[in-house]
């Protein structure tokens, strides 16, 4: 990504979490698509979850392109963005899976077996 | 005739005379010899006293005065006894044996620094290369973290992490002490950024508070990041282990007149006045530091501090006590160590606290309203035009922000650069379908191929291939090519 910081980060991504690791919401997955509900956050949230909260301003993302925004592991997201759904902050969808295209070869033989259904000899 | 007796007689008198002079003569003599044999008797006593009090003296000296001496220089609550006879002091003795133990003082100070410079520099060198392996391990762990997901092993992996950064942190402020470089070389960094590591060097960072008030941007020279994170680190360090282990300890960043003070108040016991002069003269910099004066164990942290306040012209002062009951530090960075960083353009780490500045709010403020007209304010423009309170807090900032609409500039646009490279991962838009896998012409195929099918039956019940028939093939394309554009693609690819 263009614009990233070159060097040794100073500031660790356990403290981003304070140290967890196990997400609230095991099935956010990498490409689960994250956005926020537009509810005000409240005081006292942490950093970083504010910073996650930022981030979906914008429009949805999906975890891994959040983690490459904030710098932070996707596994850190992953907590982040577990304790905002917990509290109403953001919602998360399953990833959107990649459509297969149809084969015309097996499109054929269905319709053709529907038609030997519609017109039996 | 006469004179031959008188002659006699003259002769004898003389002679008795001069032999009654030789008598007297000699008795004085033997009277003043015996007197003098008394004196040389007393003198010689005298001697053999002085002789055996200058040996005491001496053994007095090496027994007692010099082991007293050597330890004054170490503990000075040690008292170096006097001469054994107060006669001693007075006379010249006194003074010659005085010159002896000055002497060993001064030999002894040049042995115990030439001893220490030799300690240090065999610590400087092994804590110099653990400070490297620990390094690379930081990369190792950091990568593993990078690379997989699993919750339990990057639970193992934050906690190694962690584990790794406080031991980076003594071995550096070892070497510090030992009057060695940082170790490492960052770039220039957000002060907030600095401080934020210096917190996570520490074991009890949970119950650091950091309250951010200066202006978002703020930055450190590149050669300060690393020295102020290793002061915060150590102050933050002290404040936790002198206060209970529920209680806050408060850092405030803010702006003073001649650049940034970092403030840590803790909720502990204090410093008594003793313990807060021997803490302000180690920060204070200005004695070189002896590793057999820091204890045992020895504590290293304020010496580090004084050590690299004096190379980097920061300033530590923990003269005053903190409100909160404990210890207040404060950490002040002039600001000629100070520098700017665009925040749009190189934002703080995610888990730095926000600031609380009202110029990054009205920056917000200034975009979400400009959004319907201008919207191009440049972020940064007359942070202090807009009349906001102070006692906003963050995250109350963020409440107004957090419905700026999307399509401001800025920071928005910045977040929203990156998206397009990751449009595999979210295929928002679908890709144009390749025009003989549209849905229309499948579609257009599967009628032509019905419509075939029934001709052919047809056919072959009515005996006939005629062109309706036929027609009926080439109109069934044509009106499906042309009834799908108004149905959408999978609707045309179902049928």
């Amino acid at each position: 990504m263009t614009g990233r910081r070159g060097g040794r980060p100073l500031v660790p991504a356990y403290l981003s979490t304070g140290g967890v690791a196990r997400p609230s919401r095991p099935q956010l997955e990498r490409l689960s698509v994250l956005r926020s509900t537009g509810a005000p956050a409240p005081t006292g949230l942490p950093a970083a979850q504010l910073a996650l909260l930022d981030a979906l301003d914008d429009g949805s993302l999906t975890v891994v392109e959040a983690a490459a925004l904030l710098r932070l592991p996707v596994s850190a997201v992953r907590v982040l963005a577990g304790e905002l759904i917990d509290r109403d902050l953001a919602a998360s969808r399953a990833p959107i899976p990649t459509a297969d295209r149809f084969d015309p070869d097996l499109l054929k033989r269905v319709a053709d077996g529907l038609r030997a259904l519609k017109h039996p000899r | 005739m006469i004179e031959l007796p008188d002659l006699a007689t003259g002769g004898l008198a003389v002679g008795m005379v001069s032999a009654l002079a030789l008598g007297a003569g000699l008795l004085r003599a033997q009277r003043q010899q015996a007197r003098q044999r008394a004196e040389i008797a007393a003198l010689r006593r005298q001697l053999d006293g002085a002789a055996r009090g200058f040996t005491a003296e001496i053994e007095h000296l090496a027994a007692r005065r010099i082991p007293a001496a050597a330890q004054q220089m170490t503990h000075s609550h040690v008292t170096v006894p006097g001469p054994l006879s107060p006669r001693i002091a007075e006379s010249p003795l006194g003074p010659a044996l005085e010159q002896v133990l000055n002497g060993m003082r001064v030999e002894l100070a040049a042995q115990r620094t030439r001893i220490d410079a030799a300690a240090q520099a065999g610590m400087r060198g092994a804590t110099r290369e653990i400070q490297a392996a620990l390094y690379r391990l930081q990369d190792a762990l950091r990568g593993l973290q990078q690379k997989y997901d699993d919750p339990e092993l990057t639970q193992t992996l934050f906690r190694l992490d962690h584990e790794n950064e406080q031991s980076l942190r003594r071995a550096q402020v070892a070497a510090v002490v030992c009057g060695a470089w940082v170790g490492l070389a960052r770039e220039e960094s957000h002060l907030v950024d600095a401080v934020t590591g210096g917190q996570a060097r520490l074991a009890g960072y949970h119950r650091i508070r950091i309250h951010n008030h200066l202006t978002a941007g703020t930055a450190l020279v590149s050669h300060a990041v690393e020295p102020v994170a290793i002061i915060v680190a150590e102050l933050l360090d002290n404040a936790l282990r002198h206060s209970a282990p529920d209680t806050d300890v408060v850092v405030n960043l803010e702006h003073v007149h001649h650049g940034v003070c970092v403030t840590v108040d803790d909720a502990g016991l204090g410093m008594t006045q003793e313990e807060r002069a021997r803490a302000q003269r180690l920060v204070a910099g200005s004695e070189p530091i002896l590793l057999t004066e820091l204890g045992d164990p020895p504590r290293m942290g304020l010496a580090a501090i004084g050590q690299l306040t004096r190379q980097f012209d920061l300033g530590v002062d923990l003269s005053s006590p903190s409100p909160y009951g404990g210890v207040r530090a404060v950490l002040r960075v002039d600001s000629q160590l100070l520098s700017r960083i665009d925040p749009e353009e190189r934002p703080p780490a995610a888990s730095a606290a926000r600031s609380t500045r009202p110029a990054d709010r009205d920056d917000r403020a200034s975009r979400k309203e400009g959004s319907g007209e201008a919207g191009t304010e440049s972020p940064g423009a007359s942070p202090t035009a807009h009349g906001y309170g102070a006692e906003h807090d963050d995250a109350s900032d963020t409440a107004s922000g957090h419905h700026a609409p999307p399509d401001t500039g800025g920071l928005p646009q910045r977040r929203r650069r990156p998206r397009p490279t990751a449009t595999p991962a979210t295929p928002a838009e679908p890709e144009p379908i390749p025009e003989d896998r549209r849905p229309e012409r499948a579609a257009a195929a599967l009628g032509a191929l019905q419509a075939g099918t029934a001709a052919a039956r047809s056919a072959a019940d009515g005996g006939d291939v005629s062109i309706d028939a036929l027609g009926a093939v080439s109109d069934g394309v044509r009106e499906t090519d042309h009834t799908d554009h108004d149905h959408d693609h999978e609707g045309g690819t179902a049928r």
